[in-house]
C-alpha cells in the first residue's frame, strides 16, 4: 500500500466503490426510511462517527458492517501525504444510476445534497396534492410543512397568564402599539405615545437582559484574576531576594521573656498612693540620674585623690631626717616648676644659671679632673659599676651644657642643619680652594667636636679614645693652618669656632671612621667588581700615604667628600666631580698625575686593582668623552675598544651553548610515548625454550609469535598515530589517564552548570578549617538554611524591598546574643541575607 | 646579629579552663599543602558515608486511634502539640515529646475528614461527612508554654511560685488521668457532607469544602459566603499563608481553582487530567503552591501562570494523598497511597528522601513540624508516625564545634555531591518490593514510551510531531 500513495482518481473511486459494496447490505427501502426519519435531527457537518452513534439510538435492531477507514484517509502517523480528497468530485448534474443504494455513511456533500433535492421534490407532490383536494393556495401549506417542529415542554396549562406557543416561536408578540391603540383618541394619548418614543430612543437606562452564565463567570473571573496577579506580583522582590540569598536565617526571633530581675523591674508601674509619692520624687527631681551619677564619680575620684595625698604626705611627714628634708626643700626651690609660677623667681634662676656657667668656664671643675673622678678612672671603678660610671658621665654631661654658647643652648641639630645649608651653597657658587679648606678644617673641628657628647658615656673612657684618630685629626688641623700660611691665599680664619669646642684628650675621633678605613683596605685587597669602591680607592689611598691626615679625616664620612670635592689641589672623588662638573676637564690632569704616584705608593698593592687603576687612568687621559661618561655617573667598565653588538641568534647560541635543548626534548618526548603508547617488545629467541637440547632442529621463532609481534607492532603504529600530537613536532600532549585523579571528575558536565570551567572553579577552593583563617570558614561551610529545631518559623510577612539593594555580606551569626534589636528582631520569615 | 625565634606570649596560650583548647597555628600557604583537593573529597565521601550510617530517621508512632487516620492538623502556636482525626470519628490531641494523647474531643458520628486550628492555636475546627462542623477550644497546654510573658510581671513576680505549683498539679493530673474529654464550643449543621476544612492564617475565617466552598466566621452558624462551581465536590481547600485572603481548592471533576474570599467567584481554574488530591501553599512564596496529584506527582504553579507547572515532582508510583510545606519554604512533604513518606526539595524533580516502615499502610496525611524538624505522617494502619526532617540529624543539644563540623561536612559533601562516587552513596535509598517494582515497571513504560514518541519524531515530516514537556503533558488547560 505505502508505494500506491497517489492513485489516478478514477481507479481509487473504483475501489472505493468496490470496498463499499463488500459488506452485507439491508435492502434499499428499509435504508431510505432510516435516512429520512434521521435526517431533520442531524446537522450536515456531523461526520461519520456521530451518524453511527445515531444510528445505535433510532435503530439499535439495525445491523450493519461497519468498514474500516482505509488508512490513507485516516491521515495516521502522517504516513501518507497530505491529500485533502481522493474521491472524484462528481459533476453536480450527474446522475448516479443506483440511487437508491445508500451511501450515507459515507457522508460525501454530493449525496446528501441530493438526498435533500429528494426530499425536496417528495415535499412538492405532497402539497400539490393538498392543494388539489382542498384547493386552498399552496402558500398556506407550505408554511406548516416548512415550520420546524417545537418541543413543547412546558408543564403549566395554556391558559391567558401563560405564553401561548405563538409566542414562544415569536409570532403574535405583544407590542406597546397592540396596547396604545385602543387609547388613540383618549386625551392621555399623545403624552403617552410621546413618552414611549422617547423611551425607545433612549438607550441608556436599557436594562439588559443578564448574560447567560458562563459568560457571565468568564468575566468576573476574568477581574479577580487581575486582582489576585496583583497581590501576587508584590511579593516578586521578596520572594526573588529570598532565593537569591545565599543563607536563609530562621533563628532570628527567639523571645525567652524575661531574664533578669531588672528587665521585669524596668516595667514596674506605681499604683498606690506612696508609690507614686517615691515615683514623683525619684522622676521630677532636678537633677537628672546621669548628671547625679556624673558628679558622685567626680566627687569619689577627688576623694580619693585627696586621701591618697594625705596618706603621702603623712609618710613623708614621719621621716626624721634633717638632710632630707633640706634636699625636698630645695628641690622644691630649684626645680622648673617654681621658676615658671613666678617671673622674679625665672629672673633669678637665670642669674644664678648665668653665674654657674661662667664658674664652669673658668674651673675645671666637671671635666673628670677631680680626685674623685681622677681615683676613680685610674683604678678602672667607672668600668666596673654603673654608679661611678653614671656619676663621671654625668658630670661630663653638666659640663658640656654649661660651657655650651649661649644661644647654641640647643643640641647641636640645628647647627648641622646650617651646615647643610653652606654646603649647597658651596656647590654652587666658585669654589676657590681656601675657601674649602677653611671649610674642611672645620668640619674636622666639628667632627672633633661631635664627639664630646658621646664622650659623656663609653666612649669617653680613656681607652676606648682613639689616639691615633685623634692625632691624625690635630694633624690634620695643622696641615690646614700651614696651607693657610703659606701657599694658599690669605683666607681668614674663617673657622667660627662654638662655644663647645674643646681640644683636650676628652676630642675624639668617632669608630664608624675606622671601621671605614677597614672597608676601604678591604675593598683594596679585594678584587672587586663595584667600581665605584674602585674608585674610591684610588682616592683615599694617595691620601693616606701622604701623610696628609686632614684629607683623610675629609674621607671618613661621604658627607666630608662632597665638601672637598671643589678643591683642585686635593685629589677629587666622582661624587665631587658630579657636583662641579664644571671644573672637571680642569681638574682632570693634576689628578691623574697625583693618583697614579699615590698608586705606586699603596701599602699592599694588589696586581689587579692596579692595573684597573692604572688602565683607568690612562682611559681618562684618553678623552673628555670617556670622562663625561664617568661624570654622568654611568661608571661602568665598559671597555674602550671598538665592541660590535653581537645578534640576538648568536648571543642565544653563546647563552645555550653547552646545552642541546632539542635533543633532549625529543628524548623527553620519545620517553612519554613510550610510557603512553609503549613498544611492544620484539619475540626473542631464549635458548632452551621451546625445542628439545639437540635432537630437534632449531626452527627459529615461531609463526604465531611473529604474527602477533607484527599486529601489536601495527597496533602501536596506530596507536601513535592517532596522538593528538603525532604531528605535533614541539608538543607532548599526555593522553595517559590517572586514574586516582579520575574520580575527581564527572563524566558529563552536572545540571545547574553551563560550562566546564565554571563548574571546576566551584571545586577549586578548599572550604576547610585546616585550609582556610577561622574567621571565613563559618562564611564558607554555611548551610543554606539556618534554623533552629525548637523555634517556630512563621510564615512570610510583606514588606518593601529595594530591588535596587545589593545582597549586603555580612551576618551575625545565629547566637542569640549576637543578634542585632534593630531589623532584624520584628520579623521571622525576613531573609537575613548574607 | 637577628636570630629568628618564636615567641610566644603567655596570656594568648593559656587557656581560660582546662576544657579549652589549644590554640593551633596555621600556615595558610596553598603550596604548602597541595593535595587539598584530594582531601576534601575524601572527608566528602567519608561524610557520605557517615550520613548512611546515622540515617535513623523515625522517632517513634504514636498509637491509640481506633481507625485509619484521615486528617491531622498542627497548632501554628505550640510546637508540641498535634491534632489528628480518625475515619470513626475520633479527634485527639498528642503531645509530641511524650508521644501521648492529651485530649481527646468526641462527638463526630462519621469520619472526620477535615482538621485545623486557628493561629492563636485556642480554636479547633473539625468536620466530616456526617455534615458537621465542630468548634472546640484547644485546653491550654503544660508548663513550659503558659502565657507568661503577656501577663503583669510584677503579677509574675508575685504568683510564678503559685503557678509553678499550680501547673505541676496540673501536670501530674494530666500524667495521672491521661487525657481529657473535651466538648465542642460550637456545632453547625450544612447540607452536604464535608470534606476539607482550613482556617484563614491570622484571620476569623475558615472555609469548608464540601459540595461547595463555604467560608464561615467563628461566630457565625451560617457561612459567610459561598462557592459554587460545577457538580462535582471540592475535595480540598486550602488558604494562603502568606496572603490570608487567598485560597485555593482542589475538585473532584479535575479542577484546581484559586479564589479570593473578597471577591464573588474564583480567579483562576487548571483543568488536568486527573484528580488533585491536597494542595500546600509555599508559606515563604506567596504566588507558589503545589498540588498533590492522584497520577503520582505533585506539580509547583505559580499563582499568576497556569499553563504550565513550574516543576514536576516525580517519585510516588501511586496516588498522592496529601502534601504540606516545610515553614521555610524550601523542601515540602508528602505521603502516598503507595505507603512511602517522601520529603522533595521545593525546585526538584526527585525527592531528596523516602520513609517506610513495613507496617506503616497508605498515608493519608502528612505535616511538616512548625520548626521544620520533624514529619509526621498519619496512615491507614491507625498510627501516627513521627520521623525526622533530616534523617542522619544530630537530635538534643550540639556544642558550637560539633555544629560546625557537622557544617563542614554538609557543605563538602554538598560541594562535591556531583562526583560520581558520592552521587552514588548519597542518593542509593533501600525501597519496599513493591515500590521499588512499581518503579521499575514505570521506568520501563516511560522508556518504552519514550523510545516510541522519538521514533515517531524521526520517521515523519519536521514540525510535525510535537512533545510536549513533562510540564504541560498533564494540563489540559487553564479555564479562561
Amino acid at each position: 500500500m505505502g508505494g500506491l500513495k497517489r492513485k489516478p482518481s478514477s481507479s481509487a473511486k473504483a475501489l472505493a466503490k468496490s470496498k463499499k459494496k463488500k459488506g452485507p447490505h439491508l435492502p434499499n427501502s428499509i435504508l431510505k426510511v432510516i435516512a429520512n426519519q434521521k435526517r431533520p435531527l442531524n446537522s450536515d457537518e456531523e461526520d461519520d462517527d456521530d451518524v453511527i452513534g445515531s444510528d445505535d439510538e433510532h435503530g439499535g435492531d439495525l445491523y450493519e458492517y461497519e468498514e474500516g477507514v482505509p488508512e490513507e484517509e485516516s491521515r495516521k502517523n502522517n504516513r501518507y501525504d497530505r491529500h485533502d480528497n481522493y474521491d472524484y468530485e462528481l459533476p453536480d448534474d450527474f446522475e448516479d444510476e443506483n440511487v437508491e443504494s445508500e451511501d450515507d455513511d459515507d457522508g460525501g456533500n454530493s449525496d446528501n445534497d441530493e438526498a435533500e433535492g429528494d426530499d425536496d421534490d417528495d415535499d412538492d407532490r405532497h402539497t400539490r396534492m393538498l392543494q388539489s383536494l382542498t384547493g386552498m393556495p399552496s402558500a398556506a401549506f407550505e408554511g406548516e410543512s416548512k415550520s420546524k417542529p417545537v418541543l413543547f415542554t412546558e408543564a403549566y396549562p395554556e391558559g391567558e397568564f401563560n405564553p401561548t406557543r405563538d409566542v414562544l416561536e415569536g409570532k403574535n408578540v405583544l407590542t406597546e402599539e397592540d396596547f396604545l391603540a385602543p387609547l388613540e383618541g383618549t386625551p392621555g394619548y399623545q403624552k403617552t405615545s410621546k413618552q414611549i418614543a422617547r423611551m425607545r430612543k433612549d438607550t441608556k437606562h436599557v436594562v439588559h437582559a443578564p448574560l447567560p452564565k458562563p459568560q457571565r463567570e468568564r468575566l468576573e473571573r476574568k477581574a479577580v484574576i487581575g486582582l489576585v496577579d496583583e497581590e501576587f506580583s508584590k511579593w516578586v522582590h521578596l520572594v526573588k531576594k529570598n532565593r537569591e540569598a545565599p543563607t536563609v536565617y530562621f533563628n532570628q526571633d527567639v523571645d525567652l521573656g524575661y531574664s533578669t530581675v531588672g528587665a521585669i523591674a524596668s516595667e514596674f508601674q506605681p499604683r498606690t498612693e506612696f508609690e507614686k509619692k517615691m515615683a514623683s520624687v525619684l522622676n521630677d527631681s532636678e537633677v537628672s540620674m546621669e548628671d547625679h551619677i556624673k558628679d558622685h564619680n567626680h566627687i569619689a575620684k577627688m576623694r580619693s585623690l585627696l586621701f591618697r595625698h594625705e596618706f603621702k604626705s603623712k609618710r613623708i611627714k614621719k621621716i626624721k631626717s634633717k638632710t632630707y628634708h633640706r634636699l625636698k626643700n630645695k628641690d622644691l626651690k630649684n626645680s622648673s616648676l617654681g621658676a615658671l609660677m613666678d617671673p622674679e623667681m625665672a629672673k633669678e634662676e637665670a642669674m644664678r644659671q648665668e653665674a654657674k656657667r661662667v664658674e664652669e668656664r673658668m674651673t675645671l671643675k666637671h671635666r673628670n679632673t677631680g680626685k674623685w673622678a681622677k681615683r676613680m678612672i685610674s683604678r678602672g671603678l667607672n668600668v666596673k659599676y654603673d654608679g661611678p660610671k653614671a656619676a663621671i658621665a654625668e658630670q661630663l654631661q653638666m659640663n658640656a651644657n654649661l660651657s655650651r654658647k649661649m644661644n647654641s643652648m640647643r643640641d647641636g641639630s640645628s647647627s648641622d642643619e646650617s651646615d647643610d645649608e653652606e654646603e649647597l651653597n658651596d656647590g654652587a657658587d666658585e669654589d676657590t680652594p681656601s675657601r674649602l679648606i677653611a671649610k674642611a678644617k672645620e668640619k674636622t673641628l666639628k667632627a672633633l667636636e661631635d664627639d664630646e657628647v658621646p664622650n659623656a658615656g663609653l666612649m669617653s673612657l680613656p681607652f676606648m679614645k682613639n689616639e691615633e684618630a685623634n692625632e691624625e685629626a690635630k694633624r690634620a688641623l695643622e696641615e690646614y693652618e700651614e696651607w693657610e700660611n703659606s701657599g694658599g691665599e690669605n683666607s681668614k680664619k674663617t673657622v667660627n669656632v662654638s662655644g663647645r669646642r674643646v681640644f683636650g684628650a676628652t676630642a675624639k675621633v668617632e669608630a664608624p671612621k675606622e671601621s671605614r678605613k677597614d672597608s676601604d683596605n678591604f675593598y683594596d685587597d679585594s678584587d672587586s667588581d663595584n667600581d665605584m669602591a674602585g674608585i674610591e680607592d684610588n682616592n683615599i689611598e694617595p691620601v693616606r700615604d701622604n701623610a696628609s691626615p686632614a684629607r683623610n679625616t675629609i674621607t671618613e664620612t661621604e658627607k666630608f667628600d662632597d665638601d672637598v670635592a671643589g678643591n683642585p689641589a686635593s685629589k677629587t672623588t666622582f661624587d665631587v666631580a658630579m657636583f662641579a662638573s664644571g671644573s672637571w676637564k680642569k681638574m682632570a690632569g693634576s689628578k691623574n698625575t697625583e693618583s697614579k704616584k699615590a698608586s705606586r705608593k699603596t701599602r699592599a698593592p694588589i696586581p689587579q686593582a692596579q692595573d684597573k687603576k692604572g688602565w683607568r687612568d690612562e682611559e681618562s687621559e684618553d678623552s673628555e668623552s670617556e670622562a663625561e661618561q664617568m661624570v654622568d655617573g654611568v661608571l661602568t667598565s665598559t671597555s674602550k675598544e671598538t665592541f660590535e653588538v653581537p645578534s640576538q641568534a648568536e648571543l642565544i647560541n653563546r647563552a645555550f651553548a653547552g646545552d642541546d635543548v632539542l635533543d633532549e626534548f625529543e628524548k623527553d618526548k620519545e620517553e612519554v610515548l613510550n610510557q603512553e603508547v609503549p613498544k611492544p617488545e620484539k619475540p626473542v629467541l631464549v635458548p632452551g625454550w621451546g625445542d628439545w637440547t639437540n635432537i630437534q632442529k632449531k626452527r627459529g621463532i615461531s609463526k604465531q609469535m611473529v604474527q602477533k609481534h607484527e599486529a601489536e607492532k601495527k597496533e602501536w603504529e596506530q596507536g601513535l598515530k592517532t596522538r593528538k600530537d603525532a604531528r605535533l613536532k614541539h608538543v607532548i600532549i599526555s593522553e595517559k589517564v590517572d586514574k586516582k585523579a579520575e574520580k575527581l571528575h564527572t563524566t558529563t558536565l552536572p545540571f545547574p552548570f553551563t560550562s566546564k570551567e565554571v563548574f571546576e572553579h566551584s571545586m577549586r577552593m578548599p572550604i576547610g578549617p585546616e585550609f582556610n583563617p577561622s574567621t571565613i570558614v563559618g562564611e564558607l561551610n554555611r548551610p543554606e538554611v539556618v534554623k533552629k529545631t525548637g523555634v517556630i518559623i512563621k510564615p512570610v510577612k510583606f514588606e518593601e524591598v529595594n530591588p535596587n539593594d545589593e545582597v549586603d555580606d555580612e551576618h551575625p551569626r545565629n547566637h542569640q546574643k549576637q543578634r542585632p534589636k534593630k531589623k532584624t528582631s520584628r520579623r521571622q520569615g525576613k531573609v537575613k541575607s548574607k | 646579629m637577628r636570630i629568628k625565634t618564636i615567641s610566644r606570649s603567655v596570656d594568648e596560650f593559656t587557656r581560660e579552663r582546662s576544657q579549652d583548647l589549644q590554640r593551633v597555628f596555621h600556615n595558610f600557604d596553598p603550596s604548602l599543602r597541595p593535595m587539598e583537593k584530594a582531601v576534601e573529597y575524601q572527608r566528602a565521601l567519608t561524610a557520605a558515608k557517615l550520613e548512611k550510617i546515622f540515617a535513623r530517621p523515625f522517632v517513634g508512632a504514636m498509637d491509640g486511634h481506633r481507625d485509619g487516620i484521615s486528617c491531622m492538623a498542627k497548632n501554628p502556636n505550640y510546637l508540641k502539640g498535634i491534632f489528628s482525626a480518625s475515619m470513626d470519628g475520633d479527634i485527639r490531641l498528642w503531645d509530641i515529646a511524650t508521644r501521648r494523647t492529651v485530649c481527646q474531643f468526641p462527638g463526630h458520628q462519621g469520619a472526620v475528614r477535615g482538621l485545623t486550628v486557628s493561629t492563636d492555636g485556642n480554636v479547633l475546627v473539625s468536620c466530616g461527612t456526617d455534615c458537621n462542623v465542630r468548634l472546640w477550644s484547644v485546653p491550654r497546654p503544660s508548663l513550659e508554654d503558659s502565657d507568661l510573658s503577656s501577663e503583669k510581671s510584677t503579677e509574675v513576680v508575685h504568683c510564678l511560685f503559685f503557678l509553678i505549683t499550680l501547673y505541676s498539679l496540673v501536670l501530674l493530673f494530666i500524667l495521672i488521668t491521661s487525657f481529657f474529654l473535651s466538648q465542642p464550643s460550637a456545632v453547625y449543621t450544612c447540607k452536604n457532607a464535608l470534606l476539607a476544612v482550613d482556617h484563614q492564617f491570622e484571620g476569623d475565617l475558615f472555609a469548608t469544602a464540601g459540595a461547595q466552598l463555604d467560608i464561615w466566621n467563628h461566630n457565625r452558624s451560617q457561612p459567610v459566603q459561598s462557592f459554587t462551581s460545577g457538580s462535582h465536590s471540592v475535595i480540598s481547600v486550602r488558604f494562603n499563608p502568606g496572603e490570608p485572603d487567598i485560597l485555593a481548592t482542589s475538585s473532584g471533576d479535575n479542577h484546581i481553582s484559586i479564589y479570593d474570599i473578597r471577591m464573588s467567584s474564583a480567579a483562576r481554574k487548571i483543568l488536568m487530567r486527573t484528580k488533585t488530591n491536597s494542595i500546600a501553599w509555599n508559606p515563604m512564596e506567596p504566588m507558589n503552591f503545589t498540588a498533590a496529584n492522584e497520577d503520582g506527582n505533585c506539580y509547583s504553579f505559580d499563582g499568576r501562570k497556569n499553563e504550565e507547572a513550574k516543576c514536576v515532582h516525580k517519585d510516588h508510583v501511586s496516588a498522592v494523598m496529601d502534601i504540606d510545606f516545610s515553614p521555610t519554604g524550601r523542601e515540602f512533604v508528602t505521603g502516598s497511597y503507595d505507603r512511602s513518606v517522601r520529603i522533595f526539595p521545593y525546585n526538584g524533580g526527585h525527592s531528596r528522601e523516602i520513609y517506610h516502615t513495613k507496617r506503616m499502610q497508605r498515608v493519608f496525611c502528612v505535616k511538616y513540624s512548625s520548626d521544620a524538624t520533624y514529619v509526621i505522617s498519619g496512615s491507614d494502619d491507625t498510627n501516627l508516625r513521627l520521623w525526622k526532617a533530616k534523617a542522619s540529624e544530630q537530635l538534643g543539644v550540639i556544642l558550637p564545634r560539633e555544629q560546625k563540623k557537622h557544617e563542614y561536612n554538609e557543605a563538602v559533601k554538598n560541594r562535591y555531591k556531583h562526583l560520581p562516587e558520592i552521587k552514588r552513596i548519597v542518593r542509593h535509598r533501600h525501597l519496599p518490593k513493591p515500590i521499588y517494582k512499581a518503579k521499575a515497571e514505570s521506568r520501563a513504560m516511560n522508556d518504552a514510551k519514550r523510545r516510541k514518541d522519538e521514533r515517531r519524531k524521526a520517521h515523519s515530516a519536521p514540525g510535525t510531531v510535537v512533545t510536549e514537556s513533562h510540564r504541560t503533558r498533564r494540563i489540559i488547560k487553564e479555564v479562561e
